[in-house]
């Protein structure tokens, strides 16, 4: 497949207010967000969240109840599968068994009914693409795992699709693989800079290769942004929790600073920085990412937030209660009357390391602690 | 391993009895027979060829054998053209699992009635006065009663009506074997419902088809009380003529042309088999 020009930067589909309930089970409740051309999008949230649905609503498979998909402008209505600008890969890969590799791949090609030397130069050129010269000819059972995942993207992308769909491709390989396949993936979107929506459970593969990510939970669309941008600004506790690990702190707004909000939680006062929606006395969730948690020794004995902590973002003291070492990073867990944090401390070769039962104090700028919707 | 082996043993045990006394050595009493020779009246124990000799250098038996042949192919495909879009909408169209129990309930239900009371059904159906020629002379779709009994279309018409739940049953459960993305893979890439259908399901369900087919085809072949009862006397098939052979203790010609019918059925069995083992599993 010959690189074909990035497309330009319009928006490819775009998702009006969808709707889909089977029986009583709403499975997308009004979902809506655009994905722009040449974007690698995930859909990303934990089983039964709706992604999956909404990833059949935009290939053709299931149609909403109410609102709409726009492919490239055009309104979507009850075109079939086969008559959209989409081609999908299926998360149990859906290969036809009793085809060969070439027949696989050539299937897309033969019912547009193609000229065979056709088909046969650009199914060629796709499996090249896919890294697979040479396996044209073998059955479908007589492939690994990797290789029939490649044979799968081998078989949407000879299409040349406009928007690729992608529902869980990686989850039955094993993590080496599955982190191969995933930088295959980027290369190839890369390449040939077609849209790619990708669903996923695993928050780690979102971030990784997403352009933005859609957070999903219970059919409902809670945030959609970089993945950085998620990470560090999830707006709800479900956000936060689900991407990356996540210390949070319920408690009330004590007060509001230019830039900070302080938050008392029990005997405790926390501070984060302003996300401009807070008021004062409202219940909300503070949320610090363990790597931004410091610990040192106690300078003063006893648990317990000592006066004016608040202001340099919170020091609370406690106790090591567990520890564990991976290599370049030292996960502790606190246990800090009434509260546990989790805190993640670069292994610097030759610190001394925390023992479980020490007395420290953990601490964080607040610039790098953000308020959340408690819900 | 000595353990498995005895309860092993021990399992097989009943059907290995059942299988030798009514079925081992009754074949064994056959092919003794078969290398008598019957003559004026009397079976002669003496050790010949004589009878195969005169069973197939008879044309009449080679008749018996074509039509057993004729009637056996056409029933099986029958089944099959009529089972197959039975077995798909049932697996398709019927969503829920308790519609779906009942119509499998109701497909079965003929094999609930005895095979001699379904035939005489028939025989009230397909008369000369029976519904489907009244009905066809209502229609205005025939002015003379056509002849529906005592030939090889009401035999074929019954013999496919009792054997279609045959014929349902193994496509149905290759059907909902096959992985519904298959056929949403071949929507996505292009296909619309007829290449879908010819390039995947169909390919896909095979083995089911032949597999109906062996069991319609097997049972259709050694099918006796049909072709008695609405044949008439002039559907003649290879088990009536094992079945007067013996009424007429010709034992010897009833024990060539039933060892004949057992030839074709296994040479049946043998080509359809090798026919599923060239197909891909599903």
């Amino acid at each position: 497949m010959s690189a074909e020009p990035a497309r330009p930067h319009g928006a490819d589909v775009e998702v009006r207010g969808i709707t889909k309930r089977f029986g009583a089970v709403v499975a997308v409740d009004t979902v809506s967000f655009v994905i722009r051309g040449g974007e690698f999008f995930s859909l990303l949230g934990p089983s039964g969240c709706g992604k999956t649905t909404t990833l059949r609503v935009i290939g053709g498979f299931e149609h909403a109840d109410t609102g709409e998909v726009m492919i490239a402008g055009r309104s979507m209505g009850q075109t079939p599968p086969n008559r959209r600008e989409t081609n999908m890969v299926f998360q149990r890969l859906a290969l036809f068994p009793h085809y060969t590799v070439f027949d696989n791949v050539a299937f897309g090609l033969r019912m547009k009914r193609l000229p065979e030397g056709d088909i046969r130069r650009r199914v060629g050129d796709a499996l090249d693409l896919v890294q697979m010269p040479g396996l044209a000819a073998r059955r479908i059972s007589e492939l690994s795992g990797g290789q029939q995942q490649r044979v799968a993207l081998a078989r949407a992308l000879v299409n040349r699709p406009r928007v690729l769909l992608l529902d869980e491709p990686l989850s039955s390989l094993d993590l080496k693989l599955r982190l191969q396949m995933q930088e295959e993936l980027k290369r190839l979107q890369r390449e040939l800079g077609t849209t790619f929506v990708y669903v996923t459970h695993d928050q780690g593969e979102a971030l990784a290769m997403s352009d933005r990510v859609a957070v999903m939970d219970a059919g409902h669309l809670l945030q959609v942004g970089p993945p950085m941008e998620i990470y560090e600004e999830p707006r709800t506790r479900f956000v936060a929790n689900f991407i990356g690990d996540a210390n949070l702190v319920d408690g009330t707004v004590e007060s509001l600073g230019g830039a900070i909000v302080v938050i008392r939680a029990g005997r405790h006062s926390v501070s984060a920085r302003r996300q401009g929606w807070e008021r004062t006395g409202q219940s909300v969730t503070l949320c610090v990412r363990p790597e931004r948690v410091q610990v040192t020794i106690a300078t003063a004995p006893g648990p317990g937030t000592p006066p004016g902590a608040a202001q340099r973002g919170g020091e609370l003291r406690g106790r090591i209660e567990d520890r564990a070492f991976s290599g370049y990073v030292v996960k502790y867990r606190l246990a800090i009357d009434g509260l546990r944090l989790h805190a993640a401390v670069p292994y610097v070769n030759g610190t001394p390391l925390y023992e479980i039962g020490d007395t420290v104090a953990a601490s964080w700028e607040p610039q790098q602690a953000v308020t959340v919707a408690n819900e | 391993m000595r353990i498995r082996g005895t309860a092993a043993a021990i399992l097989l045990a009943p059907v290995m009895v059942v299988m030798v006394v009514l079925y081992v050595i009754p074949l064994g009493v056959y092919f003794i027979n078969s290398f008598h020779r019957f003559l004026d009246g009397r079976i002669l124990p003496a050790w010949t060829l004589q009878t195969y000799v005169d069973y197939f250098s008879d044309s009449f038996n080679y008749k018996v054998m074509g039509t057993s042949l004729r009637l056996s192919l056409l029933v099986t495909i029958l089944a099959l053209v009529i089972g197959y879009p039975l077995a798909y909408a049932l697996h398709t169209r019927v969503r829920s699992a308790v519609a779906k129990g009942l119509l499998a309930l109701l497909l079965f239900s003929p094999l609930l009635v005895s095979v001699v009371v379904r035939t005489y059904g028939w025989l009230i159906l397909l008369a000369g006065t029976g519904l489907v020629n009244t009905l066809l002379r209502r229609f205005g779709l025939i002015d003379q009663p056509i002849s529906l009994l005592f030939n090889m279309t009401g035999v074929v018409i019954s013999l496919t009506h009792i054997l279609l739940p045959f014929a349902i049953f193994p496509m149905y459960s290759v059907m909902s074997r096959v992985d519904v993305s298959l056929k949403e893979a071949a929507r996505d890439l292009g296909a619309g419902w007829w290449d879908t259908f010819t390039h995947v399901t169909l390919p896909l369900t095979m083995p089911g088809i032949v597999a109906g087919a062996l069991i319609c085809f097997t049972l259709a072949l050694s099918a006796f009380v049909t072709p008695r009862l609405l044949g008439g006397g002039r559907v003649q098939v290879m088990p009536l003529m094992v079945y007067n052979n013996t009424v007429d203790i010709n034992w010897p010609t009833g024990a060539v042309s039933g060892l004949v019918l057992l030839l074709m059925s296994i040479a049946a069995v043998w080509t359809l088999n090798s026919l599923l083992r060239r197909l891909p599993s599903v």
